[in-house]
């Protein structure tokens, strides 16, 4: 049980009388700093956890995040997320000639510019380039722009047909 | 109108432009869509795929997305009704129609703006002339002007008006004998329902011309051919005829493998034509469930009889094959006797009386394990599309079927052809039992048979493909079962359970079995009227005009009403 040898200390320095100073428990004090030492790591490494899952948020879902997602993050985590946003653009910028390249979009190395995609849920109106938009509904199927749909299939409503 | 240039006048037309398909549910449907998208994915033509089972589906896709795309493609739906009464669309709405319905509607082949049909024009349409059907309104509002013209002297007037008085007499008798005329045309002209070409083999055509056509698409061309013929949409000759006209696109192609030398890998896709025997599915199963459930066979050796089955052992006793070998898998019969088996079985058939037992096809290889022929995928994909679905939509069936047709699906193939050996068994059980409990009963003009509510696998048959498959096979059957010359030549009206809940059954009209038979079926527009008279409640929802929905109420007065009509 954590906290248990502190509140030991504790207890002996209430008890003892007023004015009066009991010897220096340093051992008693040397585990209680190991455990707040314990306890501090652990909290570390949830803390890293949660960093590390915010990161892959930014290459799921872009740069801005959903709403319901940013009520679950800390003050300091969307601190923490804008800075990581901030160094990924200017990587990008730094990458290709003019503009940069996003590299978010291709995981993985593409084979053509537009894919064929599978609709398995209904989704409603999807805007194309033109401004035209079209219709996902399940089980129909799509032949679009490579990079229009990745975000779609990332998310599972739509899925890659190989033929 | 008819597209004369396909090529011009269609394809360069969308190649820019993002298009709606709307994909009719059945395999020829399948197979030209897939040869579509092939030429599409290659030239990058964004497109979208909608799969619809009947009208009410593309009136209501229709509206979903009519506000994104200009452009519209229908696969074997559209060109027998009024497009654009159904449909409803903007002015600036191109449809490009692919269909093998016939006869296409007058108004789809005069409407010179939106309506664009994909048909060869040498198909047997014999589409009225033009003025036969429509006529200027303004003709006659001229001579009623007229009338209120005053003459200069009252006696002049007179005898003006007298004349205009005849002549306007004779106007109004012409006009009706026209109307009458042109009723009597629209008749004869819509009496029929028939099939043309299929549109696997015109989407092809297409992509031949424009020098895309692939293996794959002549492959897919092939199965939706063979999807006519197996469904009897067409006559034996334009299955013979549209055959020559494949077997030459397959020496083009595969004319590799004949050389020694220069020959291709066994894993490539080979297509080759074959003269082989007309047994549903043999190489997948065994010979003898193959016999016993083929309706050619099962029909001509009367299987549902005890004497049937004992013909059965006497041909392949005369074959020479032992039952046991006959009963195993095909692929694990002995290799000696496996050599010369088209030749033995069709000469054993003919001394049976079957003379066609062998038929002109095409199958294809995949390496050495994977070889199918037409015939054996269409049954397959027939099934996957008409399975009976968890919840209810058409389109996940529809879905799995377009994907068993990719090469790199076959184990959704075999999947299929487990489902089509299910479908065809079944198919023959419900044949056997309405035969021996003869429930296939004369209704005076045509035969009725009506399927109830607890028979074994009924839910296999509430699609209208597996249920007009199956009808047919009974109408065949009875023929021989019958000793009545009468009963021979009489159609068939096929009643089955379509759901419970809505006390629906599915009504299918099937033409009278004959051997020179041109395939053409009334039966449609008499559901039609008879259902006006009546009033009964019928929902004529399929692409088939044969094909409908009734309340299972309804259905004695349907019946009463074909009856009067059809005596």
């Amino acid at each position: 049980m954590f906290c248990e040898k502190a509140m030991e200390l504790v207890r002996e320095l209430h008890r003892a009388p007023e004015g009066q100073l009991p010897a220096f428990n340093e051992d008693g004090l040397r585990q209680v700093l190991e455990e707040m030492k314990a306890l501090y790591e652990q909290n570390q490494s949830d803390v890293y956890d949660r960093l590390l899952r915010i990161r892959a948020l930014r290459w799921e879902y872009g740069s801005v995040l959903p709403n319901a997602l940013r009520f679950h993050m800390s003050a300091e985590e969307m601190e923490w997320f804008n800075h990581y946003k901030k160094s990924l653009a200017t990587y990008m910028r730094s990458l290709g000639k003019d503009g940069g390249l996003d590299i978010t979009q291709d995981m993985k190395p593409p084979k053509s510019l537009y894919i064929e995609v599978r609709c398995l849920k209904d989704y409603g109106e999807f805007e194309v380039d033109d401004g035209t938009s079209v219709l996902l509904k399940k089980n129909s199927q799509h032949f679009l722009p490579r990079w229009k749909c990745e975000q779609l299939v990332r998310q599972g409503i739509l899925e890659h047909v190989l033929s | 109108m008819f597209v004369s240039d396909f090529r011009k006048e269609f394809y360069e037309v969308v190649q820019n432009q993002r298009v709606l398909l709307f994909v009719a549910s059945d395999v020829d449907a399948l197979c030209a869509c897939k040869i579509l998208q092939a030429l599409f994915q290659c030239d990058h033509v964004q497109y979208t795929l909608v799969p619809v089972s009947g009208w009410q589906e593309l009136e209501t896709a229709f509206l979903e997305h009519k506000e994104q795309f200009h452009y519209f493609i229908l696969i074997n739906c559209g060109a027998n009704v009024d497009l654009l009464d159904i449909l409803q669309p903007d002015e600036d709405a191109i449809f490009f129609v692919c269909d093998t319905h016939r006869p296409v509607n007058v108004v789809n082949v005069y409407n010179d703006t939106q309506i664009k049909l994909l048909i060869k024009l040498d198909d047997d349409l014999e589409v009225p002339a033009y003025d036969d059907i429509f006529r200027d309104e303004e003709e006659d509002d001229e001579h009623s002007g007229d009338e209120s013209d005053n003459g200069s002297e009252p006696s002049a007037k007179r005898t003006r008006l007298e004349e205009e008085i005849v002549a306007q007499t004779m106007k109004r008798r012409k006009r009706r004998e026209w109307e009458s005329r042109r009723r009597d045309i629209l008749f004869d002209y819509e009496q029929y329902e028939y099939h043309g070409t299929s549109s696997a083999m015109v989407m092809f055509d297409l992509a031949w011309m424009m020098s895309k056509d692939l293996n794959d698409m002549l492959w897919w061309a092939i199965v939706g051919l063979t999807d006519q013929w197996v469904q009897d949409k067409i006559t034996q000759m334009k299955y013979v005829i549209d055959v020559g006209i494949l077997q030459r696109h397959v020496s083009r192609h595969n004319h590799r493998n004949e050389d020694e030398e220069n020959s291709l890998s066994v894993d490539c896709t080979r297509i080759s034509f074959e003269y082989d025997l007309r047994l549903a599915l043999y190489q997948h199963w065994s010979l003898h469930d193959s016999l016993c459930n083929t309706c050619y066979t099962a029909a001509r050796f009367k299987l549902w009889s005890v004497h049937g089955q004992k013909r059965l052992q006497e041909f392949l006793a005369d074959v020479g094959l032992p039952l046991k070998q006959v009963k195993q898998k095909f692929q694990s019969m002995d290799v000696s006797l496996k050599e010369n088996l088209q030749e033995m079985i069709e000469e054993s058939a003919n001394k049976f009386g079957m003379k066609d037992m062998r038929i002109q096809t095409f199958s294809i290889h995949f390496g050495f394990k994977h070889k199918f022929l037409a015939s054996d995928v269409v049954f397959a994909t027939m099934s996957l599309m008409e399975s009976p679905e968890k919840d209810g939509s058409g389109t996940d069936s529809f879905i799995q079927a377009l994907d068993s047709l990719s090469r790199s699906n076959l184990d959704k193939l075999y999947h299929g052809l487990e489902l089509a050996k299910k479908q065809l068994r079944a198919t023959q059980q419900i044949i056997a039992s309405c035969l021996c409990t003869n429930l296939v009963i004369s209704q005076g003009p045509f035969l009725y048979c009506s399927l109830m509510e607890g028979t074994p696998d009924i839910v296999l048959f509430s699609k209208p493909a597996s249920l007009s498959l199956l009808s047919r096979h009974l109408l065949k059957s009875f023929v021989y079962s019958t000793k009545n010359r009468r009963c021979k030549l009489l159609p068939l009206v096929m009643t089955a359970p379509l759901s419970v809940e809505q006390g629906t059954v599915t009504v299918v009209g099937i033409p009278p079995e004959t051997d020179s038979s041109d395939r053409k079926n009334f039966f449609g527009r008499a559901f039609e009227k008879a259902a006006e008279g009546t009033n009964s409640r019928t929902l004529h929802n399929h692409f088939d005009l044969s094909v409908i929905e009734l309340k299972a109420e309804d259905r004695s007065k349907f019946l009463d009403a074909l009856v009067s009509l059809l005596s």
